[in-house]
């Protein structure tokens, strides 16, 4: 359950910012993602939303700078 | 489902998205124009959302040195918000449209200056469209957040003020540009400042609202292409609760929600259509489960569904919007596979057609390839086949067309029927900019100018067709389970049906316990779906002969060579029986034409025909058969 989640995350992030999925790992975050301004990260929080069919708080929106940080907020709504 | 077969389910799906992802990129690579557009429509089926937007919009870059035939279009979005999530979007679904479209966008609530300073990045940009999209709340506050505070006596200046500087920025924009501007009409506030009483004082929020869009359609229209973006309409359409997204708004300036960035895009996309040329003119229809439920054919004139009752009620109201448009100026066809006749009854006879006979400029009924028909019909009224939709609820048909003539824009009706409407309104393709006399008499001038001397013309990819269908045939002697089935096929099979015997169960039964009977149900799978039993082959050996005393297809599978296949299993069951020679005959019915030539087709000779039109043939195997087609898969 958890590795779909994360696949399909991977997926996401690789779309929004332009990369292969493979190039997204545990230590891909914002300030070391070219891609990942903050445009860029309310185009990721809403595909996440979007894919999963959630609605994040902005509390939850503004802690998403990373990729675990990610899974760890999409795998709390899901 | 197990947990493996949904992971399996899960891979097989994105393995698919994958697949049709690289397609896209390698027909836009090779300049195959439709093809891409094909793919990326059903990519965005597949996978609706944000990223596969932006996947297409990032393929057209990668591919921006390819030589397509998609239309070029440089298009500048000024507004009071982050417009940029809308952008993805626009990109992708321009190119559904046949376009690329790129983008400037100004920074948000800069549009004043944008407009007004002519030595501004936008004209440097020279755009073919400007679009002025601003939140009625960031233009104009005293309607909005601060109408509680305006003074009675000031409300009537609010529209003249607004009116004046939409004047002013349109004027600015003419002396510096002839390209065509957008502006955003006013939506209403979900909520009213004056509550329930808000619509009925002349100054009410609501009120005052509508006066600010009946200024701006006048500045329009007074105006050179100045067009109205009705955003009041499409928040309306969506319903302003879903259509803002309060936290986004608030939180990153981006108040259109997620889900409906691609409806704003679409709503741009059919205004750049008309500017590119693209919108379609010609509306091709199916007959039946299009026009009406139920297959004429088959159930006749009072079997078919059309009226004021469910599921009548829901065809007729899609034949009003056929003729809205016809009164548009859009020309309505008919590419139908029916008996000519049984149609002409249902023009002439059936009292809830909305459409007559006389609203559609070109007829095509007949047992042909529907692509046939819409070459013939392209060629009648001499428009280009790209300026086609066909409209059908049959897969196989619709992929049919697809296969052979992709310029043609295809929409398969799928479901229920009170969906139609939704889905033609939502396809967005026949709009323009002006609606003018000659319009509305187009359809009529076109009518006149139709003849009936089409050419015949070749699509060579029908064996491509038959292949692409993956047809599985399953050819079974009938038992006790397909009993039923086959009485049933015997007692409604109207139109391919060589004979039209009736018979019922216990008739058939006795058969079965007959060994001179070979008698055979056939069923159909296809990459759509199982047909189920759809034919039934009855034979009986008298002397030398096996002689067919019925051949039945049913009209979901007619024009598919199901019937050469049923022939072929015939001679087999002929040559284990040691026999030589198959016979047949055919009487003609008032329905049957359909089936009337299957035996000289499949090179039976006539051998004689009685006073009343039935006609008699014969197959020597020994000089012939009939060969399996190579298409299907026999099970």
């Amino acid at each position: 359950m958890r590795d779909d989640i994360e696949q399909k995350i991977k997926q996401i992030m690789a779309d929004i910012f332009h990369l292969d999925p493979k190039q997204i790992d545990e230590e891909t975050a914002m300030d070391n993602t070219e891609a990942w301004d903050s445009a860029n990260h309310i185009s990721l929080v809403l595909a996440l939303e979007d894919e999963f069919s959630i609605t994040f708080d902005v509390s939850e929106i503004e802690t998403m700078t990373s990729f675990p940080d990610v899974v760890q907020a999409v795998a709390a709504r899901t | 489902m197990t947990d493996h077969a949904a992971a399996h389910e899960q891979a097989s799906a994105s393995s698919n998205e994958e697949e049709i992802r690289r397609s896209v990129l390698s027909h836009l690579e090779h300049g195959r124009t439709y093809d891409a557009m094909h793919a990326a429509r059903t990519l965005l089926e597949k996978q609706p959302g944000r990223r596969t937007h932006r996947f297409l919009r990032d393929t057209l870059d990668a591919t921006a040195a390819s030589a397509t035939g998609l239309k070029q279009l440089k298009v500048a979005l000024l507004s009071s918000f982050s417009i940029e999530f809308v952008q993805d979007s626009l990109v992708a679904l321009g190119l559904l449209g046949g376009m690329r479209i790129e983008i400037y966008r100004a920074g948000f609530g800069t549009f004043r200056q944008e407009l007004l300073d002519p030595g501004s990045a936008l004209y440097a940009w020279s755009p073919d469209v400007v679009i002025l999209a601003v939140e009625g709340g960031d233009w104009i506050p005293p309607a909005f957040g601060g109408y509680m505070e305006v003074k009675e006596d000031d409300f009537a200046n609010i529209a003249s003020r607004f009116k004046e500087e939409v004047s002013t920025l349109v004027g600015a924009f003419r002396a510096r540009s002839t390209s065509p501007l957008l502006i955003h009409n006013i939506a209403q506030p979900s909520w009213r400042k004056l509550g329930i009483l808000d619509p009925k004082p002349a100054n009410g929020q609501g009120p005052v609202i509508n006066q600010l869009n009946d200024s701006l359609s006048a500045v329009a229209r007074a105006a050179t292409d100045v067009h109205v973006v009705d955003y009041a309409a499409l928040v309306n359409r969506h319903g302003a609760m879903n259509w803002y997204d309060e936290r986004m708004k608030l939180y990153a300036k981006a108040p259109i929600a997620s889900a409906m960035q691609a409806h704003l895009s679409a709503e741009y996309v059919k205004f750049f259509s008309a500017f590119a040329g693209l919108t379609k003119k010609c509306l091709a229809l199916d007959l039946d489960n299009t026009l009406w439920g139920g297959v004429v054919g088959e159930d006749g004139i009072e079997g078919i569904h059309l009226g004021p009752d469910y599921p009548g009620s829901a065809f007729m109201e899609f034949q009003r919007l056929l003729l809205d448009l016809h009164r548009r100026g859009v020309l309505l066809a008919i590419a139908s596979k029916n008996n000519p006749a049984d149609v002409e009854e249902v023009f002439a006879g059936h009292r809830f057609m909305v459409l007559r006979r006389e609203h559609f400029a070109d007829v095509q009924i007949h047992w042909e390839a529907k692509s046939q028909s819409l070459i013939r019909i392209a060629e009648q009224l001499s428009i280009g086949l790209e300026q086609m939709v066909f409209v059908d609820d049959n897969p196989a048909e619709c992929e049919e067309v697809r296969r052979a003539l992709p310029m043609v824009r295809v929409i398969q009706l799928s479901g229920q029927p009170e969906y139609y409407v939704r889905t033609l309104q939502e396809a967005g393709l026949f709009d323009t900019l002006t609606i003018s006399a000659e319009d509305r008499r187009r359809g009529d001038l076109y009518r006149q100018r139709a003849q009936a001397n089409a050419a015949r013309l070749n699509v060579a990819s029908v064996e491509d067709y038959y292949r692409d269908l993956e047809m599985e045939i399953i050819v079974a002697p009938v038992d006790r389970a397909t009993l039923s089935r086959t009485a049933q096929l015997t007692q409604k099979t109207n139109q391919f049906n060589v004979t039209t015997l009736r018979y019922s169960e216990a008739e058939v039964a006795a058969r079965m316990a007959d060994p001179i009977w070979a008698m055979a149900t056939v069923g159909v799978k296809d990459k759509f779906g199982d047909n189920g039993i759809v034919g039934v082959v009855m034979a009986q050996e008298r002397g030398e002969n096996l002689d067919i005393d019925t051949l039945l297809l049913s009209c979901r599978v007619i024009g598919r060579t199901v019937e050469t296949a049923m022939l072929a299993h015939l001679c087999d069951q002929a040559r284990r029986r040691r026999i030589r020679t198959v016979t047949a005959w055919v009487v003609p019915s008032r329905k049957n034409a359909p089936a009337r030539d299957v035996f000289e087709r499949h090179g039976f000779s006539k051998i004689g025909e009685d006073d009343t039109g039935v006609t008699f043939w014969s197959l020597d195997l020994e000089a012939g058969t009939v060969e399996w087609p190579s298409w299907f898969k026999r099970l």
